[in-house]
């Protein structure tokens, strides 16, 4: 019985970084229906910034986790504002191919840039951990927990009780009763992607410090953010909450009970599952998906 | 011009062309040409490159000491490469070309297991030999094919020293955990079959998939079964995050053996204090004590002669290559002479001392002969510790 609430803890914390990892994808998706294949890569860029700021610079990683968004925010922008708003609005599948593209784009910048070597910072939170209720948290992964809920937050925050969300939202019900509003359409679909950006960028440093990176390691991110949206709800930050923290118990479960190969078979099941019995995501609006058809 | 002294000038001609085709195949007997197609471009082409460089050292070696002494003639030597841009379905047409068009007899593996099985089905069919520098899957050996042969020690072989010294070392609790992957299975279940072998028990034994963020239900289950030994085998990402997670959740174990990871690029650096003391098997290192039969040097001499070279010091990739065609030129010499079919009777027979090891082949083409060093990282440096006349230093165990 310890066993099993050990790892059924294990998985919330797992799914805190997984809810985390599919806010900037499911945000992008959910307001301008770009499903952004480049995000793994993202990742990877926010990793490679933090683990330069903190072994180059010799920053502490509170100081370079806000830079490795900083670099991945400005990064969303350009891009969103000087190609992704060439195709906004088009059909999906321009956006698809274009994202395929600059994601291979980026992995082989990064493989010049950084060389095809695994990465990882040293024990940033070492092997210590506390104990709550007999069960041992590992530091790294509560730190990783915070900061994903924290972020969550924030981000609920920025989308319903600023301007600015009011015009994301608006933006992503209507384009063009939002530009006959006066918003800024193009400014605020490069916020959005930037928003989007910034996220990946602190996942990024988050993935620093406990897991390892390399060029190509971008893609399964990419593939865990893309499940845990398909399973909350497109765009929905709860659903992206409870996505995660579902995937996260449920694989750790799996890999409990059955044999550990079937982790990845029992998550896409349950993703199977989801699209079968409710097919907008457990947390999904229908309004979001029929508008972008 | 008149027609006789057209007829002349065609007589002159043709005059030449025999006397050129007379010269030619006595310039090709005494150049011996080898045929591979290596990984120069494309995601392998870092090994590709280190792999030819193998190749091209026994080349030039050979070709500055006159060429190859068979039956009493000098030879030179000559490898055709081609670029197989780290493609199987690309490979396997190349060698078919070496074999049909440019008429290689004697071929050289290519880089990585996969690309050796395919291009293995194909030198079986023609009935020449292929021997293997860079091919470690035993899937390749076992398919009763005749006409191949590998100088390295293949994957089910990886662990045999490391378990070995975990039974020197009165442990007796084995636990195995391996990525769902084919290399990593191989390995891991080797290492199952050899505790079995040298009477230490595997107490716990699963795999996982590929690219999992969190191994700690597999860990938690790991030290319920109280290990005083892990071996685990994958890629690099997975077993860093495997290093991490095994401290965890408070596992101590007194030795940590990975299939690959420690002497990666990266390894030592990313995990720290993680790293320390942790075990892989090598192909090859530098202080093995072997002297080589054929060219005199030991594995220092020839790290030496190497660098001089290509300005880099080498790692097993090199030596591996070598080797290959230092098993050709024994059977050569054996056979007094080029019959592929001979040829691959006297590699069969093939039992020789290399800078790189010995080498003697069973019957499957593996080679039996040679063992794997053991490295531990101690004080974040690689170091051999085991078997005993090559280890640089002692072997040191986990409180």
């Amino acid at each position: 019985m310890q066993l099993v609430a050990q790892i059924v803890l294990n998985g919330v914390l797992l799914g805190g970084f997984y809810a985390c990892m599919a806010l900037g994808f499911s945000i992008v998706w959910g307001v301008m229906n770009v499903v952004n294949l480049a995000y793994g890569s993202m990742i990877m860029i926010g990793a490679y910034v933090t683990q330069m700021a903190v072994l180059q610079l010799g920053l502490p990683l509170a100081a370079a986790l806000p830079l490795a968004a900083l670099a991945t925010f400005t990064m969303g922008y350009v891009l969103q504002r000087a190609l992704l708003n060439r195709l906004a609005e088009r059909s999906v599948f321009m956006t698809l191919i274009f994202t395929f593209g600059l994601n291979m784009a980026l992995i082989n910048l990064n493989l010049i840039l950084f060389s095809a070597d695994v990465r990882s910072l040293p024990d940033v939170f070492g092997r210590a951990s506390f104990t709550i209720a007999g069960l041992s948290v590992p530091y790294g992964r509560a730190t990783i927990f915070a900061v994903a809920m924290a972020m969550t937050l924030g981000l609920h925050a920025l989308l319903n009780w600023t301007p600015l969300g009011n015009a994301i939202k608006a933006t992503s019900f209507d384009p063009d009763a939002a530009r006959l509003s006066g918003i800024d359409v193009p400014h605020v679909y490069a916020l959005t992607f930037a928003i989007g950006g910034a996220i990946a960028g602190v996942t990024g440093a988050l993935v620093a410090t406990s897991y390892s990176f390399s060029p190509l390691a971008g893609e399964s991110y990419t593939m865990k953010a893309f499940v845990v949206v398909v399973l909350g709800g497109l765009g929905s930050i709860p659903g992206a909450i409870i996505g995660g923290m579902l995937l996260g118990i449920v694989e750790n479960l799996a890999s409990l009970f059955l044999d550990s190969g079937y982790r990845d078979a029992v998550g896409f099941t349950l993703l199977l599952l989801v699209l079968i019995l409710r097919p907008r995501g457990l947390m999904g609006r229908r309004f979001f998906a029929e508008v972008k058809g | 011009m008149s027609s006789s002294s057209r007829r002349r000038l065609v007589a002159g001609c043709l005059s030449i062309l025999l006397g050129l085709s007379t010269v030619m195949p006595a310039a090709a007997q005494d150049m011996i040409r080898f045929g591979t197609a290596l990984s120069l471009t494309g995601n392998l082409a870092t090994e590709g490159k280190l792999v030819r460089e193998g190749y091209d050292f026994f080349v030039k070696t050979v070709n500055e000491r006159g060429g190859m002494d068979v039956a009493g003639k000098k030879y030179k030597v000559e490898i055709v490469y081609y670029d197989d841009e780290s493609n199987v379905n690309t490979s396997v047409k190349l060698y078919e070309k070496l074999i049909s068009e440019d008429k290689v007899k004697f071929l050289l593996g290519p880089y990585g297991s996969g690309i050796t099985i395919a291009v293995s089905n194909l030198t079986e069919q023609h009935k020449l030999p292929l021997v293997i520098a860079h091919g470690a899957a035993s899937t390749i050996y076992n398919r009763g094919y005749k006409y191949i042969f590998g100088v390295l020690n293949s994957i089910d072989h990886y662990t045999y020293n490391m378990v070995k010294m975990a039974s020197e070392q009165k442990l007796t609790r084995l636990a195995l955990l391996n990525e769902n992957q084919l290399f990593a299975q191989l390995g891991i279940d080797g290492a199952a079959r050899q505790a079995k072998e040298l009477g230490v028990e595997v107490v716990y034994k699963e795999k996982y998939s590929s690219g999992t963020k969190d191994l700690s239900p597999e860990l938690e289950k790991m030290k319920a079964a109280k290990p005083d030994m892990i071996i685990a085998g994958g890629y690099t990402n997975d077993m860093i995050l495997l290093a991490r997670q095994i401290s965890q959740v408070g596992l101590k174990p007194k030795l940590l053996g990975y299939l690959l990871g420690p002497t990666l690029p990266g390894f030592v650096k990313s995990l720290g204090a993680d790293a320390e003391l942790t075990l892989e098997p090598v192909q090859w290192s530098i202080n093995v004590p072997y002297k080589d039969q054929i060219f005199g040097w030991t594995a220092r001499g020839y790290a030496d002669a190497f660098q001089k070279v290509y300005g880099h010091v080498p790692d097993y990739h090199p030596i591996q290559s070598t080797a290959a065609l230092q098993v050709y030129y024994n059977a050569f010499q054996k056979v007094g002479g080029f019959d592929p079919q001979k040829v691959r009777d006297a590699i069969a027979e093939t039992d020789i001392v290399t800078a790189y090891g010995p080498i003697r082949f069973n019957d499957k083409g593996q080679n039996i002969a040679k063992s794997m060093s053991v490295v531990q990282i101690q004080d974040g440096k690689p170091v051999v510790v085991y078997p005993a006349d090559v280890a640089e230093t002692k072997l040191k165990l986990n409180p």
